[in-house]
């Protein structure tokens, strides 16, 4: 068990290097190549040779900021960096370079800044870099525009970005509403390449499973591209046991909930970006902001990161009394043991006590604003709506925070975590708390709640019951296909949520006696206070248990799931007895810092390691702001 | 042993030359070979044969026959030639088969008499006719060389690349050089011609005249002349009967030889091996052959048959009616073993093992001597070559039975050479075979390259053989045996005669799903044969399905296509194919295919929202989508329209959008908004400011903040704000104006609906704990406690909570319980606490 799991940490930076893909066409893109790679260097990579301005999409910032630091881009004449946006560029550069994903918006924007330049009369050098991948549509905006000539593109082929040594992800945040909202399924095909890498990287998966139509898709497309291209992995022994894929919408809940586990928590007070965070002057009490990289090489942090808030400062003041315990070792002592002491303690002491300020600082700022916000209550509200108890007084809550415009975000999370937790909202109060929430926040949003509904995050009760009336009715007359259509025309229209039964069938609510204690742990329920054992780590939990969906059918039926929870075992016997304990869990759609915790625990507890994938780290205000229509 | 030799003939003291059978020719030619044009490929190539190029005047009636043989003899296509006269035929590297007529255009036919295609050599031509020309061989590929009417050459060193140069003229030549040949020299082609004593190299700038080293005297006339298979060397034919060889640059004599024939030639080819210090050229006349080298003396044979000579690489062909046959000279390993009274180890060896198969002593004898010398790996290896270069195969096998042999008495030797030679060998001799007729030498196979070979044999159509050398061979399935069944299938598709089903069955039997097979390869070249049904079925097998979608487009089966995108799972080639369909059908047509394809209509809305935004909107109204079409226009009225009133003619169509898609509550609340955005700008227009675009919350805070109480409040009538939602806001703006006076009116103007810890929690927040008194007093008993807290009276607080008798509270109150100050009050409440468990 060890060797598989001593060796992991490196893996996924074999995963950048074997495939030389995220540094080296980064390379391509003209703006970071290590040198590291001389004959890679100037004109072989540089598609752009020479100086030029870099312009960069805000959400490929952080992960290139990851890769490639401003003086690699420098090394590659790069002069400035622009963000794209919605504005003229001001760039006197000769060459232009653009890092954008492939949308059309994107395309727009090249395009009228090369026609501008064409309207001046100017000539310049136009390149576009597509991550992860390029998109006829693209080219064809491009063509349309009349700009299709003067621009040459490149990809970028980056899909996969170590986080931490347990956590990769494929930095697509967008994947969440083009795949949930819009019906795109574009980053399908990506994701199946991600998971086609991993399995030449670390052998074939012996045992599969998965949950939801996206990951089943996803799945099979996987499974198509290494038939095309078999032999590469057939006969390696797998290193991974088990792979998990599971889609955000099987379990809505979980990503709804404020999250109580310290790193977490910092994600929804900070916002965690690829990995790490800015801390602002409040936390780091100068004037200066801080970032810092959050993962396990942070020894304070990975302490602390999947505790429980309540637990995390009594720990820090007690790492910080050791602190001085050991700095005070030194008064004494004679000289021989100070030099020894400075050579070899000190240093280390010193950046651990850096750290354990710079996470005293950021729980004091946490503190502050949770106690201002009246978290408690939060809390006990989020708590009642999952455990289902005083509806009208949760309601009521939820009605008082639109009133105040506490903020547009949180709101419509409490709304959203209502509905799904009580089947949709009864016709009355969905029109009222649609009411107050435009008056609160602006008509505009008439158009979030249509997305949410569409989603199925906000949904309307009544017609639902009715509906399965009539579906099951249907059903029983006609027994072909087409009744199965008409059920999926209805399914889609109401995608009942289920979530008190779903709750009852698995135990999600866990029976305390007394107070729950956060600091011994007793079940993944600790994440959330001791109030709800978070669905999806459920679910796989169950299903690693069973090594199948067996017994599960019920619970399957109930998350809409029908058709859509698969197995796929193949031989285990060349599998180790350790890797069948390394599991690789795929979110698509994102996962929450809570999620990745309860794992961890469970992990812990059972004996297994957990990797994850996703495509992007998520939180309920991620979510909610995916969803939501703001004016341009 | 001394028979072997017999047929050995020496030329000068170092050299042998020696000729030998391949085939006994039974192709039954009507005609004799002078009466046709006649070209063979190179390296066992095919041969062409064009019957009656020269009755002209019976042209009408009696047409040409084209005929195309193996080099065995037998029969590969045959046609009847229906363009113009041929001047000149000549295969290029590629086995194409090029036939220059005298308008100067060149056909190119297959191997199988099969049309390719054509080009001119340029429209000079067109009146000057061509006289001659000459097909040879480059680095690049296969030039042609044509001599027009008006004595001007034109060449083209690639016909795959045509590039047609013509060169400049030779002053003062009027009538046709007597010889002339193209030379290829430093990655250029030159021409090289004879006029009377005279010779000029031409090149692409000028003509100059050249003089060959040391040339005899007396000499008034070239009749021949020939380049070697290298171009490295030339030799002149002259009309005293005195051959000269030398270099091709013209700048060094090799040697030269008088052979007192005045007639010319027919034909003069170079017969040299490579790496070999010989050099020869055979000259033939009609019944006479001779060898002549650096030696005084030169080989002969007589011809009894009209024949035909090929120059090959290491030797020449010479083939006839009735035979076919090689001559070349004798290479050194087989010299050494056979050689009389050789004492050569290969030659002892040999001896060694014979002996040994008879069981005679002398077998140890020959051996010892052999081992003495320390020469046995020597031998061996002189065994192993000599094999390669025999052709009968019972002396490949006793060659090889000896290197076997000797190689027992050995302590390491490699076996790679002796295991490579005996499978060389076998591809050599089955490809030999009759049937196959692909006349081989090794030398020219290492040269060729099993690649090319395995080409040359499926251009031949022999896929079996293909196959079963690459199996043999274990070459990679990639680069072999799936290669060659792709060919087989394209050409299989090529078979009109049999039906849709049966080829498409045919080829998925023997296909199946060999690695490396493209099915959509296979398909797109029978589409390309006008059998678009079949492609379709070929398609059905290509498990890609991203593979099958451009051909389906280009077949115009664009629905289909879309399917196949739609299961391939790429969205990008989704994308291709919607706009392929786009552009295909019409508007209703295109909507009409969406429809069933929720996937694509998806993609294709993402599309629209960004870059062809009224299309979206006739989707959604050809889908009666109407609460898409409403959201659509609520976008569209803060997006796209910037004035008032445009803006509210957008939210007024949404709203009817709404109504009809039963959307009471949207409809309401565009309607409402409406309502909003005129009353805001009448707001701006009365009272200045920004009102516009704020939610109405935000109208009603801005308007109490501005002092127009009564405004809000008829805003708020207007609107039904709620009771609840109205307290807030005020209280909020009040507390932000720090208007405390007007608070405390507010909260008496009736009983407030959400209580009054609100109010106390918002004074404390302006630090104000004098108001926050004011309130606490009026908060309703369950939240006393916390709002006592609040304003820091925990003395109060604490006998409220005894009084209310909660432990909650009564913790709660504990809890603030800080320093000296509350020690009385915390000891009060565990007094009360203690009283209240005794009951």
């Amino acid at each position: 068990m060890a060797s598989a799991i001593g060796s992991l940490p490196q893996h996924p930076e074999t995963t950048e290097k074997s495939r030389p893909v995220p540094e080296n066409s980064e390379a391509n893109g003209g703006a970071g190549c290590p040198a590291q790679d001389p004959d890679v260097g100037s004109h072989g990579a540089d598609p752009l040779p020479g100086k030029k301005d870099l312009f960069i999409e805000a959400d490929l910032m952080s992960p290139l900021d990851r890769i490639a630091n401003v003086s690699i881009l420098k090394q590659h004449e790069v002069d400035k960096l622009y963000k794209v946006e919605n504005k003229p560029a001001l760039s006197s550069n000769e060459q232009l370079c653009f890092l954008v994903r492939p949308r059309i918006k994107n395309m727009r924007y090249v395009a009228s800044l090369v026609n501008a330049d064409k309207l001046a009369g100017r000539t310049r050098k136009y390149k576009v870099i597509f991550s992860p991948q390029k998109f006829h549509a693209c080219e064809m905006v491009l063509e349309e525009e009349g700009v299709f000539g003067d621009v040459s593109c490149d990809e970028w082929a980056f899909s996969l970005l170590p986080l931490d040594v347990d956590l990769l992800s494929m930095e697509l945040p967008e994947f969440f509403r083009d795949y949930f909202l819009e019906g795109d399924q574009r980053w399908i095909n990506t994701v199946a390449q991600a998971l086609h890498l991993l399995s030449t990287l670390y052998g074939p998966f012996p045992s599969c499973y998965g949950i939801g139509r996206c990951s089943k898709m996803s799945y099979e497309l996987w499974r198509k591209m290494g038939e095309e291209e078999d032999g590469e992995t057939k006969g390696r022994r797998p290193e991974i046991g088990h792979i998990f894929l599971l889609d955000r919408d099987v379990d809505f809940v979980t990503a709804l909930c404020s999250q109580v586990v310290y790193e977490g928590l910092v994600d929804d007070t900070f916002r965690i970006k690829c990995g790490s965070v800015d801390f602002g002057p409040e936390v780091t009490s100068s004037d200066r902001s801080l970032k810092v990289l959050l993962n396990a090489e942070d020894k304070v942090f990975n302490e602390i990161r999947n505790e429980h808030f309540s637990n995390v400062f009594g720990f820090l003041s007690q790492k910080a009394r050791n602190l001085q315990a050991q700095y005070d070792r030194r008064r004494g002592m004679d000289i021989k043991q100070m030099k020894n002491f400075v050579s070899q303690e000190l240093k280390g002491l010193k950046q651990e006590h850096r750290l354990l300020s710079v996470h005293i600082g950021a729980c004091e700022s946490i503190m502050k604003k949770k106690t201002k916000q009246d978290f408690q209550e939060l809390i006990k509200t989020e708590h009642a709506l999952l455990e289902g108890f005083s509806i009208r007084e949760s309601t009521s809550y939820i009605e008082e925070h639109i009133d105040r415009q506490v903020s547009p975000i949180e709101s419509l999370r409490l709304m959203c975590l209502l509905s799904i937790t009580e089947n949709g909202l009864i016709p009355k109060e969905y029109r009222s708390l649609k009411t107050q929430y435009l008056q609160s926040y602006g008509p505009e949003h008439l158009l979030t709640f249509s997305n949410l509904r569409r989603a199925g995050l906000l949904t309307e009760q009544a017609p639902g019951d009715t509906l399965t009336a009539v579906e099951s009715k249907v059903s029983k007359l006609v027994t072909d296909k087409a009744a199965g259509k008409i059920t999926d025309a209805f399914s889609s229209l109401a995608k009942r949520s289920n979530f008190r039964a779903i709750s009852k069938k698995l135990n999600l609510i866990p029976r305390v006696d007394g107070e729950y204690d956060l600091k011994v742990p007793r079940d993944m329920a600790y994440v959330f206070s001791g109030a709800y054992v978070p669905l999806s780590c459920r679910l796989i939990e169950q299903v690693l248990e069973r090594r199948s969906w067996q017994g599960l059918d019920e619970v399957v039926r109930l998350l809409n799931c029908g058709e859509l929870a698969f197995t796929d075992m193949t031989k285990e016997d060349k599998a180790s007895s350790e890797s069948l304990r390394l599991i690789l869990v795929v979110f698509l759609g994102g996962c929450t810092f809570s999620e990745i915790s309860a794992l961890r625990f469970l992990g812990r507890e059972k004996g297994y390691r957990f990797i994850f994938l996703t495509t992007a780290v998520t939180n309920s205000a991620r979510l909610m702001e995916a969803m939501s229509e703001v004016k341009a | 042993m001394d028979c072997y030799t017999a047929n050995w003939n020496p030329l000068g003291d170092s050299a042998f030359y020696r000729k030998y059978e391949l085939y006994s020719m039974d192709w039954d030619l009507k005609e004799e070979l002078r009466d046709c044009l006649v070209a063979a490929a190179p390296y066992g190539g095919p041969i062409a044969l064009l019957r009656n190029p020269w009755r002209k005047e019976k042209a009408a009636s009696v047409r040409p026959v084209l005929e195309i043989y193996s080099a065995s003899g037998l029969p590969l296509a045959s046609l009847l030639w229906k363009s113009g006269p041929v001047v000149s035929l000549g295969w290029s590297a590629e086995e194409e088969l090029l036939c220059v007529q005298e308008d100067g255009v060149v056909l190119v036919y297959g191997l199988h008499g099969d049309f390719r295609r054509h080009f001119s050599m340029g429209n000079e031509v067109l009146q000057n006719r061509v006289l001659d020309a000459r097909i040879f061989h480059t680095e690049f590929g296969s030039g042609v060389a044509i001599l027009t009417g008006a004595h001007r050459f034109t060449l083209s060193a690639n016909v795959g690349d045509l590039k047609l140069r013509r060169m400049p003229e030779v002053p003062g030549l009027q009538s046709a050089p007597s010889c002339w040949t193209a030379l290829c020299q430093d990655r250029a082609a030159h021409i090289l011609l004879a006029v009377g004593p005279d010779l000029y190299l031409l090149d692409h700038a000028a003509c100059s005249a050249v003089t060959p080293p040391g040339l005899a005297p007396g000499v008034s006339s070239f009749l021949q002349m020939a380049v070697s298979f290298t171009y490295r060397h030339l030799a002149l034919f002259t009309d005293t009967g005195y051959i000269w060889m030398g270099t091709a640059s013209l700048k060094e004599k090799l040697c030269e030889f008088n052979c007192n024939i005045r007639a010319p030639p027919k034909q003069m080819v170079w017969c040299s091996r490579p790496r070999s210090k010989e050099r020869a050229v055979v000259v033939a006349w009609e019944r006479r052959l001779m060898v002549v080298g650096d030696a005084p003396e030169s080989i002969q044979f007589v011809l009894d048959e009209d024949s035909y000579l090929v120059p090959e690489l290491d030797g020449v062909r010479i083939f006839s009616r009735s035979t076919h046959e090689f001559l070349h000279e004798v290479p050194v390993a087989s010299e050494e073993i056979f050689k009389i009274a050789s004492m050569a180890p290969g030659a002892l060896l040999l001896e060694a093992q014979k002996e040994y198969e008879k069981e005679s002593q002398k077998a140890d004898e020959y051996l010892r001597e052999i081992q003495e010398l320390g020469q046995l790996t020597q031998a061996v290896q002189q065994c192993i070559e000599a094999a390669g270069h025999e052709h009968r195969p019972d002396m490949q096998k006793s060659l090889l039975r000896a290197a076997s042999f000797g190689k027992c008495f050995l302590d390491r030797f490699p076996p790679d050479s002796f295991v490579r030679m005996c499978q060389d060998l076998r591809v050599l001799n089955a490809i030999r075979d009759y049937h196959i007729g692909i006349p081989l030498t090794y030398s020219q196979y290492k040269q060729l390259t099993i690649q090319v070979l395995l080409d040359r044999l499926v251009l031949r159509r022999l896929y079996p053989l293909a196959i079963q050398i690459c199996e043999y061979l274990r070459l990679p399935e990639v680069q072999g045996v799936s290669r060659i069944l792709a060919h087989w299938a394209c050409y299989k598709v090529q078979q009109k005669d049999v039906s849709d089903e049966d080829v498409a069955r045919a080829i998925n039997q023997k296909l199946g799903d060999t690695p490396g097979v493209s099915y959509s390869d296979i398909a797109a070249r029978a589409y390309g044969c006008g059998r678009t049904e079949l492609a379709i079925k070929l398609l059905e097998y290509e498990p890609r399905s991203g593979e099958q979608v451009p051909l389906l487009l280009k077949m115009k089966r664009s629905k289909l296509a879309l399917s196949k995108a739609i299961e391939s799972g790429d969205t990008d080639l989704v994308f291709t194919v919607l706009l392929h369909l786009k552009n295909e059908l019409n508007r209703g047509d295109f909507f009409m295919t969406l429809r069933n394809q929720p996937m694509a209509l998806s993609l294709y809305r993402q599309f629209c929202k960004h870059q062809e935004l009224e299309t979206l909107k006739d989707l959604y109204n050809q889908d009666d989508n109407h609460q898409e079409l409403g959201s659509f226009h609520v976008r569209a009225s803060y997006a796209a329209e910037e004035r008032i009133e445009g803006r509210v003619a957008a939210l007024q169509t949404a709203a009817d959008a709404f109504y009809k898609a039963k959307n009471e509550f949207a409809a309401k609340a565009t309607e409402d908004q409406m309502r909003l955005l005129r009353l805001q700008r009448r707001l701006e227009d009365e009272l200045g400011g920004r009102f516009v675009d704020l939610s109405l919350h935000d109208t009603v805070t801005t308007l109490v903040l501005g002092g127009h109480s009564k405004r809000a409040e008829q805003l708020a009538r207007d609107f039904r704000i709620p009771d609840k939602r109205l307290w807030w806001l005020k209280l909020t703006a009040l507390a932000d104006l720090e208007d405390w006076e007007e608070l405390e009116k507010f909260s008496k103007s009736k009983k407030s609906p959400i209580g009054y810890l609100p109010f106390v929690e918002i004074c404390m927040k302006q630090h104000n704990k004098y108001e926050a008194k004011k309130y606490a007093s009026r908060v309703g008993p369950e939240q006393k406690v916390k709002a006592l807290l609040l304003v820091g009276d925990v003395a109060q607080a604490a006998d409220v909570a005894i009084e209310h008798r909660n432990e909650a509270e009564l913790t709660l109150v504990l809890s603030h319980c800080t320093g000296a100050t509350d020690a009385a009050t915390a000891d009060k409440i565990q007094r009360a606490r203690a009283q209240a468990q005794k009951k």
